[in-house]
């Protein structure tokens, strides 16, 4: 078959509709990814505009441009789209588009999760922007404190779209950071072992196992407010057993590490760009690889530094601030590996050069500051002054703008296959880096002169006005800056001035496929053996293009990859891929309903939307398998490998585990609250506790054992050819004994409206009995797969997602018994 | 997944001692045990040996993937997985030593 033939079938198989209609039923990551970053550009500059409004406000003292009410809306709409709208979308367009090509793949592990994800975060960003048009846009700041964020002290909606809001665009970043850790892992090309893997990669695995871990907490917090203002159960009441300092430790158990979730991405680019810059490779990879791992988990014991100021004991301020000094220690290894780059290699100051320098200089300070604000004393001065606000704009801008702009402008010739014809850039860079640090180093020193953070206005005689005149000036010469980036951007693709191949002369993959890359990325897959193929084998592309690689020969209209061994890149198994599809628009529709009912108080559509959710989701699984055994498959290069649906440990599989990760941490952080309110909480003991019984015990413990064992046995069963129907009835049966047993437990718990204990109770055994349902789902799902002939011995792949599940059932349920039990037995 | 578990699991267990022992506190303070021994409180006593269980269990982890029988033996890995560990108990020595010097619950 000639390149141009096979060109054309894959570019059939792997390309969505043409126009608007291909837009709502894509899944192929190219699209996806465009998609994303897109969006997030058109919130960058709604949050931009917010900003401007801000710094138009605060230029001059007692400013009638915008009174206290919309003025609260203005920051904290602006604090709000950029970090969630703006700043994780932006990281998941990147990797969702780069990932791929830079793994010398075809896309990620589940295309129509990742297009779900976008949906979800188009709707709910759609929901917030709205409220921001009809001026009822959250207003308690981004960080939505309670009691201010209370009912008694925000009664209107406008909190309720910032909580409900934000998780469902959530939804979309726990999705995003489940298929990048599998991809990550088992999606790569072949012979691509993790000492080969792109150091983009790299910090993306990490990045997304702190998603993963990182979110919950929030999305936990939000759900417990949102369950306060709608059913008044009180957790973060005092005088009802609550704390709102619960609130500021869920949420900062997410904020702190989300600051590193949008920096580590960016220190990837930077750590991709920066050698190709420098004609070099990427000083210390392996030492880069360990500090931004250090760095990552390090980061999880950092979150009681937003709290200082809360009255905590100095022993646990000291835990903290110890904490966050010893993470400049991982942040400067990487610091000093891209100095020695430099050092090592040739530098160009070429404009994605430029933005990286504007990085080091603008992050290097806002580290610093960061580094000030750790230790405890300091902090007690400048707390929740504008000296914060400037640091946390350098870290953030400097430390994610700064990088993604240097992306734009690397990776867009090749999203475009133009080279850049006028020069607009250079002139943008030197506007945004003046304008920046004339706008926050002058709110450093507002902020030390006692300026607080999010006031609406001031007096003259407090001494600001100058400073602030400054600070609004710069804001206005950065806007100037990045406005002319986003004309650079649109003229670029007015001119047609064609960019040659791999114009910086890079050595990852993605310069391996043509430019603009088409949907398939790779004619046919590379066999890796160097961490920058291109660097070592510069004919590659054109092997690639001539089929010398795997799955050269399209197979009828299937979506073909392979996936590898996790730490030797060894290809495994043989993956087939689902087509384009309208599902998840409509899945992401009806999951908005569940959420805009809640919005609305319409709450007898919740219920519906969920079951919605459920006969879609069963659809959605429904389409994937086939009814016979299909073998070994041959993939090219002499190799035959087992598909997909005939492994032990398919895609679903590892989506389940890293699922349940994410999942856990939630479950984690429910009880973390609960110990929290037990031991910190001034209303304790409450007024009543819970009876322990043995029926409940009994039940639970029943249930336990059959979820342990049915689905260990379904699998045994089947893989020995004999029918699982009554292994998989055990299962059923364990759930539904389970959430029985739950629904026994808080029938007979105190009232949930009484006490912060009763409401912790309801949610913990709420939690288990949606699990219950969820278990049962999958068990009554595989019982109707065995039924119509899709499960046989060989076709085992589909079985093997139920243990994983009913050991997860299984667990919480031993801990919910145990937490709602074992306190009452110890008193 | 060993290799990667090589890589993450000092610095997860740092992260766990770490919520441990904050934890811990949290707990002595508000229901400080009785007694003392040798002149020490018993809730300063208790924090102190969650402190050196924590060393002790980072000392082993080293130990472990410094091991020939279980450390990796990829050069990638090992130096990873080696250089977590050096991670997990220098931050260990560096977040637990309050412990030692500071008032409990003021």
């Amino acid at each position: 078959m000639s390149a141009l033939a096979r060109h054309r079938r894959l570019q059939a198989i792997w390309s969505s509709p043409p126009g608007w209609k291909g837009l709502f039923s894509t899944v192929n990551h190219t699209d996806v990814g465009l998609m994303f970053l897109v969006t997030a550009f058109f919130y960058f500059l709604v949050a931009g505009v917010l900003a401007m409004l801000i710094r138009a406000q605060l230029a001059t003292p007692h400013s009638a441009f915008a009174g206290p009410e919309i003025y609260n809306q203005i920051f904290t709409m602006h604090g709000t789209i950029m970090m969630f709208l703006f700043a994780i979308p932006a990281i998941e367009g990147m990797a969702i588009y780069l990932l791929p090509k830079m793994l010398g793949t075809r896309d990620l592990a589940y295309p129509r999760l990742g297009a779900y994800g976008y949906w979800c975060y188009f709707f709910g960003g759609a929901m917030l922007l709205v409220s921001l048009l009809l001026g009822i846009a959250p207003d308690g700041g981004w960080f939505m404190y309670p009691p201010l964020t209370g009912k008694v002290y925000s009664p209107g909606i406008n909190t309720d779209f910032w909580l409900l809001g934000i998780t469902f665009v959530e939804i979309s970043a726990i999705s995003a950071a489940v298929e990048f850790t599998v991809s990550i892992l088992r999606y790569r090309a072949p012979g691509m072992s993790l000492a080969k893997m792109p150091i983009f990669a790299w910090y993306m695995l990490v990045t997304s196992l702190m998603i993963l871990t990182g979110f919950p907490p929030l999305i936990l917090g939000s759900i417990l407010l949102e369950l306060e203002r709608t059913f008044g159960l009180p957790f973060f009441q005092a005088e009802l057993g609550g704390d709102s300092l619960l609130w500021q430790h869920l949420f900062w158990l997410f904020g702190h590490p989300e600051v590193y979730i949008i920096f580590l991405p960016a220190a990837g680019l930077v750590s991709t760009i920066l050698p190709v810059m420098s004609s070099t490779t990427l000083l210390g990879y392996r030492y880069v690889v360990a500090a931004a791992v250090a760095l990552a988990i390090l980061s999880f014991g950092l979150w009681v530094h937003h709290m200082f100021t809360t009255g905590i004991p100095h022993m646990g301020l000291a835990f903290f601030s110890a904490a966050s000094t010893l993470v400049a220690v991982p942040t400067a290894v990487q610091v000093f590996a891209w100095i020695g780059t430099l050092w090592k290699g040739r530098p160009q100051l070429r404009l994605p050069m430029l933005h990286i320098l504007g990085f080091f200089a603008t992050f290097v300070i806002g580290g610093l500051t960061g580094v000030m604000v750790a230790v405890v004393p300091f902090d007690w001065q400048v707390h929740d002054t504008a000296f914060v606000t400037a640091h946390l704009h350098y870290v953030l801008f400097g430390g994610f703008v700064f990088p993604l702009l240097a992306a734009l402008y690397y990776w867009l010739p090749l999203a475009t296959g133009r080279a850049r014809f006028f020069r607009l850039g250079e002139l943008a860079f030197a506007l945004i880096f003046v304008g920046f640090h004339v706008t926050f180093l002058a709110m450093h020193f507002a902020g030390l002169m006692g300026q607080r953070r999010r006031i609406s206005t001031y007096s003259p005689e407090d001494g600001w006005t100058a400073i602030n005149l400054v600070s609004s000036v710069g804001g206005f010469i950065l806007a100037f800056g990045l406005v002319m980036v986003m004309i650079e951007v649109v003229l670029h693709f007015f001119v047609r001035h064609r960019a040659p191949r791999n114009p910086w002369r890079a050595g990852t993959l993605e310069w391996a496929s043509a430019m603009p890359p088409p949907a398939y990325n790779f004619a046919s897959l590379p066999q890796v053996d160097d961490r920058e193929p291109l660097r070592s084998d510069p004919d590659l592309p054109a092997r690639l293009a001539r089929g010398e690689g795997y799955l050269a020969a399209p197979n009828g209209m299937i979506r073909e990859s392979l996936a590898v061994d996790v730490a030797s890149g060894a290809p495994e198994h043989h993956v087939v891929y689902p087509g384009n599809t309208h599902l998840p628009i409509v899945l992401a529709a009806v999951t908005g309903l569940f959420f805009l009912a809640l919005l609305l108080k319409v709450l007898w559509v919740a219920p519906l939307a969920m079951v919605g959710v459920a006969v879609l989701a069963w659809h959605w699984v429904w389409q994937l398998g086939r009814r016979e055994d299909v073998g070994e498959v041959t993939v090219g290069r002499g190799l035959s490998l087992p598909t997909i649906a005939e492994v032990d440990r398919p895609p679903g599989w590892w989506g389940s585990v890293f699922l349940l990760v994410a999942d856990a941490t939630l479950f984690g952080s429910l009880l973390f609250g609960y110990a929290f309110l037990w031991t910190i909480a001034p209303g304790w003991p409450p007024p009543a506790w819970i009876e322990p019984s043995t029926i409940v015990v009994a039940i639970a413990g029943v249930g336990i054992a059959l979820s342990l064992l049915g689905p260990s046995l379904a699998v045994v069963v089947n893989k020995r050819g004999r029918n699982p129907i009554a292994a998989l009835a055990l299962s059923l049966a364990g759930s539904i004994a389970i959430a029985a047993a739950l629904l026994v437990l808080l029938a007979t718990a105190p009232a949930a409206t009484g006490h912060a204990y009763g409401a912790t109770l309801l949610v913990m055994g709420g939690y288990g009995i949606l699990h219950a349902i969820v278990v049962a789902l999958i068990a009554a799902f595989l019982l109707a797969r065995v039924r119509a002939g899709y499960v046989s011995p060989r076709r085992r792949a589909e079985i093997a997602i139920l243990p994983v599940w009913g050991a997860y059932l299984a667990g919480i349920a031993v801990v919910i018994l145990l937490a709602a039990y074992l306190p009452v037995a110890l008193s | 997944m060993t290799d990667v578990l090589r890589m993450l699991i000092a610095p997860l267990a740092w992260l766990a001692a770490f919520s441990a022992v904050y934890g811990l506190q949290a707990i002595l303070c508000a229901a400080p045990p009785e007694g003392t021994l040798a002149g020490i409180s018993m809730s300063r006593v208790l924090l102190g040996l969650a402190f050196a269980a924590a060393l002790a269990l980072q000392g082993v982890l080293l130990a472990v993937l410094l091991s020939r029988r279980f450390g990796s033996r990829g050069g990638f890995v090992r130096t990873v997985s080696i250089t977590g560990g050096i991670v997990g108990l220098v931050a260990t020595l560096w977040t637990f030593f309050p412990v030692l010097a500071l008032p409990l619950c003021r």
